[in-house]
């Protein structure tokens, strides 16, 4: 999981030289630092307390040498390769020895060192400061059953052993069938996206905005394999509140669910109506989707599509090849293969990084980074704001 | 251009600000453990700014207040969204639409604030003893006391142009089995005969006192409620694909969907303007007929509807005993009892289990073979009439004119 190694003292002390995170181990490691960009009213990095939101990348300044962003909508948690945990935000205070960190309103987990090579899992409110005791603690299940199973669990959520996941709501603790063979899992508002160790994406929880992806807007109580998907290895999932992304091993975007924002990067209804009308979302008393009168008066039929309940093939613009994708709450970030990063969906709180406060319902790309010749690696989204790990591009 | 700097004494702000609670504690909803953390956060914050004039940064709170419980509001079905996130968005609302009329302000800020408290009042719960509702009727004063003469509704031409589709013919009844009629039976005949077994009535002589027979007209609605924004169905019926739900002020349903040439239907359906427009509850009453049900009066629901000629509502059942009281028009309504369900091929799926695959007046009979033998009864309700569903009976209907119906479900 974390790698051990540090930052040479003497590069240490250059601002923001952070080493590579959760990426590939690559042949040389090359000095990076971390951006953020979009929502950060609670005084969050990267807003520095005065600014409510952050249109355009911006360098993370308080934390030092940060391998692993994990944000909820008032604070984000921010890792240190030296295995220490810092809180910006709502919530504040730090805590050493810790290995993972998964932020929602509700509950900070952490992974934390303990005794032997065993973690110890721990539930802390937010509020807390990480002071006192943790809500709850746990040592996870000391069987392996497989022996790769501690390797193929990559995260938070998902508990070390791939055989439970943490929930912001109770019951907090959730098991997993075995034979899942679980890797990765991502979280929604009402949903959850589980990667298995043979790239199958299965999919359970609530479906109302076809963000299960079977072609539903069923709801299903257990984990049910995406169909559409068979024969497509996925390397990669990522939730959004009511959206899902999966990034094929061959570079390929699937994407599903809500669009309301054009967070499918598919045409939305409420950004054609933008540039007339006040803002006015609604839902319905019965639950169903409400969307803004459409725009044109002459009759021209609107193909707008507020919900894609099967895997649609995305294409980003050049053919680029994606390799990972994350979601907020209603925007969708993806990094290719040659370090750029695309955005799109709800741009309100400039989540997008685009240095407006648009949303977009195609892949726009971050030209930031372009600009400054940064590749990036990682993008880790927050439900209102954006994580971005970049390095100095070569020549 | 900006309007309301007329001095330190600005009429709107000033009766705005009468209706607020004096100290800054009582601005406060007690939302207990229901909200998280940052929420409460967030919302202290909103109210401190508020209180220390500091409008543009407490727009911005109010904001995000706003689109998080937003979010929370979508999140799972509608009836098991709690209360406490109602409050909150209705009371984001609150907020936002005072910022807005701070002086100096846009012309167009009392409208958006108006519109603001409509969508606090339609997805919010109420606060602060319903201070929206409060609210609204200040804005809507302001705004009929701004209006210039040439833009108020009554001058506008009411011109009722039919809409040139191919309307499906008024049914000839007569040739169907009718529900029975019966002029204000008694409560007892009325249980024993229909609620009890569960038999469809109309009810004659029982609504045509209501204030409403005689005042509603297009005109009046448009004045009362036209600046007030109100969900619209768009679309044929809610079975169609491309079926959807939008918001619009009343003036905009009716300018686009009645009185002009429609490329749609839109219906302004099953929606309780009522509690949104008081006004218009005063023109109508809760028939004494509901006194027979175990339910409290405050929990009876009242719906609107409101469209042009050609609404349908698809063959359907719903969970409680419903009056359905006309007003403005005449409806083709079918009636199936909830015996013949199988003849009735309702749809799989969770969604939509209520509701009936058969389009009831061009049937597919060849996939639905079972509906040409189901019984049914029909009619033809008029404006004074009120016809009895019993729970669960399918019913299905189409405005013949252009329509104003009430409902009220009760149990």
């Amino acid at each position: 999981m974390l790698s051990p190694t540090f930052a040479d003292p003497a590069a240490a002390t250059m601002a923001n030289l952070q080493e590579s995170p959760r990426v590939e181990p690559m042949a040389e490691e090359r000095s990076g630092s971390w951006f953020g960009f979009g929502f950060c009213g609670f005084g969050q990095e990267p807003g520095s307390g005065c600014r409510c939101q952050v249109l355009s990348p911006e360098p993370l300044q308080a934390v030092r040498d940060i391998c692993r962003v994990s944000a909820s909508w008032s604070y984000t948690a921010l890792v240190t390769r030296g295995g220490r945990v810092e809180l910006s935000g709502s919530a504040s205070g730090a805590a050493g020895g810790c290995r993972d960190a998964w932020a929602s309103e509700e509950i900070l987990v952490l992974l934390r060192d303990g005794p032997g090579s065993q973690a110890e899992l721990q539930a802390w409110a937010p509020g807390s400061a990480l002071r006192g005791e943790p809500l709850w603690a746990q040592e996870p299940e000391a069987e392996r059953a497989e022996p790769d199973a501690e390797a193929r669990a990559e995260a938070l959520p998902l508990l070390p052993g791939a055989r439970a996941y943490v929930s912001p709501r109770p019951p907090f603790r959730r098991g997993l069938a075995p034979e899942l063979r679980a890797r990765r899992l991502e979280l929604g508002a009402e949903h959850a996206l589980l990667l298995d160790a043979a790239g199958q994406v299965f999919s359970w929880g609530g479906g109302r905005h076809g963000q299960l992806g079977h072609g539903t807007l069923e709801a299903e109580l257990e984990p049910r394999l995406l169909e559409a998907l068979q024969g497509l290895p996925m390397a990669q999932v990522a939730a959004g509140g009511w959206h899902s992304v999966c990034v094929s091993e061959t570079g390929d975007l699937y994407i599903w669910g809500w669009n309301e924002s054009g967070q499918l990067a598919l045409p939305t209804r409420s950004l054609a109506e933008d540039k007339r009308t006040v803002t006015g979302e609604g839902l319905n008393q019965d639950g169903s989707q409400v969307e803004r009168a459409a725009g044109t008066e002459d009759g021209a039929p609107a193909p707008f599509i507020a919900v894609q309940p099967f895997p649609a093939l995305l294409d980003l613009p050049l053919s680029s090849d994606a390799v990972l994708a994350s979601c907020g709450s209603r925007h969708t970030a993806v990094v290719t293969r040659t370090g750029e990063l695309y955005t799109w969906g709800w741009g309100k709180y400039g989540q997008l990084g685009h240095g407006d406060s648009a949303s977009l319902d195609r892949p726009c790309r971050v030209e930031y980074f372009v600009d400054k010749q940064l590749q990036v690696k990682t993008v880790t989204c927050g439900p209102w704001n954006t994580y971005v790990y970049a390095v100095n591009g070569n020549s | 251009m900006a309007e309301g700097t007329e001095g330190p004494g600005d009429a709107l702000w000033e009766a705005l600000m009468a209706l607020l609670p004096s100290t800054k504690e009582d601005l406060m909803l007690d939302l207990g453990e229901k909200v998280d953390r940052g929420t409460a956060l967030l919302l202290q914050q909103a109210v401190e700014l508020f209180h220390g004039g500091r409008w543009a940064d407490c727009l911005q709170a109010s904001e995000a207040v706003l689109d998080y419980a937003w979010e929370k509001l979508n999140t799972g079905p509608w009836q098991d969204v709690n209360k406490a996130w109602r409050q909150v968005y209705a009371f984001g609302c609150l907020l936002k639409a005072l910022c807005l009329c701070q002086p100096p302000r846009e012309v167009t800020a009392v409208a958006a604030a108006l519109r603001v408290c409509d969508m606090g009042l339609l997805m919010g719960a109420a606060i602060l003893g319903d201070i929206l509702i409060r609210v609204v009727a200040v804005l809507q004063a302001h705004l009929v006391s701004r209006k210039r003469p040439d833009c108020s509704p009554s001058q506008e031409l009411p011109s009722l142009k039919k809409a040139k589709r191919d309307h499906v013919p008024a049914p000839d009844v007569r040739l169907e089995r009718a529900v029975p009629r019966l002029h204000r039976p008694s409560l007892q005949h009325f249980r024993k005969h229909f609620l009890l077994p569960g038999r469809p009535v109309i009810l004659a002589g029982v609504a045509d006192h209501w204030p409403c027979m005689k005042k509603w007209s297009l005109d009046y609605i448009r004045e009362v409620a036209g600046c007030r924004t109100v969900p619209v169905e768009v679309g044929s019926r809610y079975t169609d694909e491309d079926w959807s739900q939008t918001l619009m002020t009343v003036e905009e349903f009716v300018s686009k969907y009645i009185t002009n040439e429609a490329r749609d239907v839109g219906y302004l359906a099953q929606h309780q303007l009522f509690d949104q427009i008081p006004e218009l509850k005063r023109d109508i009453s809760i028939p004494d007929y509901c006194c027979l049900g175990s339910g409290e009066e405050e929990e009876i629901t009242i719906n609107a509807w409101f469209g042009p000629p050609g609404t349908v509502s698809p063959l359907h059942q719903d969970p409680q005993q419903n009056f359905l009281a006309q007003v403005i028009g005449r409806k083709y309504i079918r009636l199936y009892s909830p015996q013949d369900s199988e003849a009735l091929y309702p749809h799989e799926t969770h969604l939509l289990h209520n509701t009936s695959q058969v389009d009831v007046e061009n049937p597919d009979l060849e996939k639905f073979p079972k509906f040409a033998e189901a019984p049914f009864l029909s009619c033809t309700l008029a404006p004074g009439e009120i016809l009895f569903i019993p729970v669960k009976y399918w019913h299905y209907v189409r405005a013949l004119d252009l329509s104003f119906s009430v409902s009220f479900w009760w149990s």
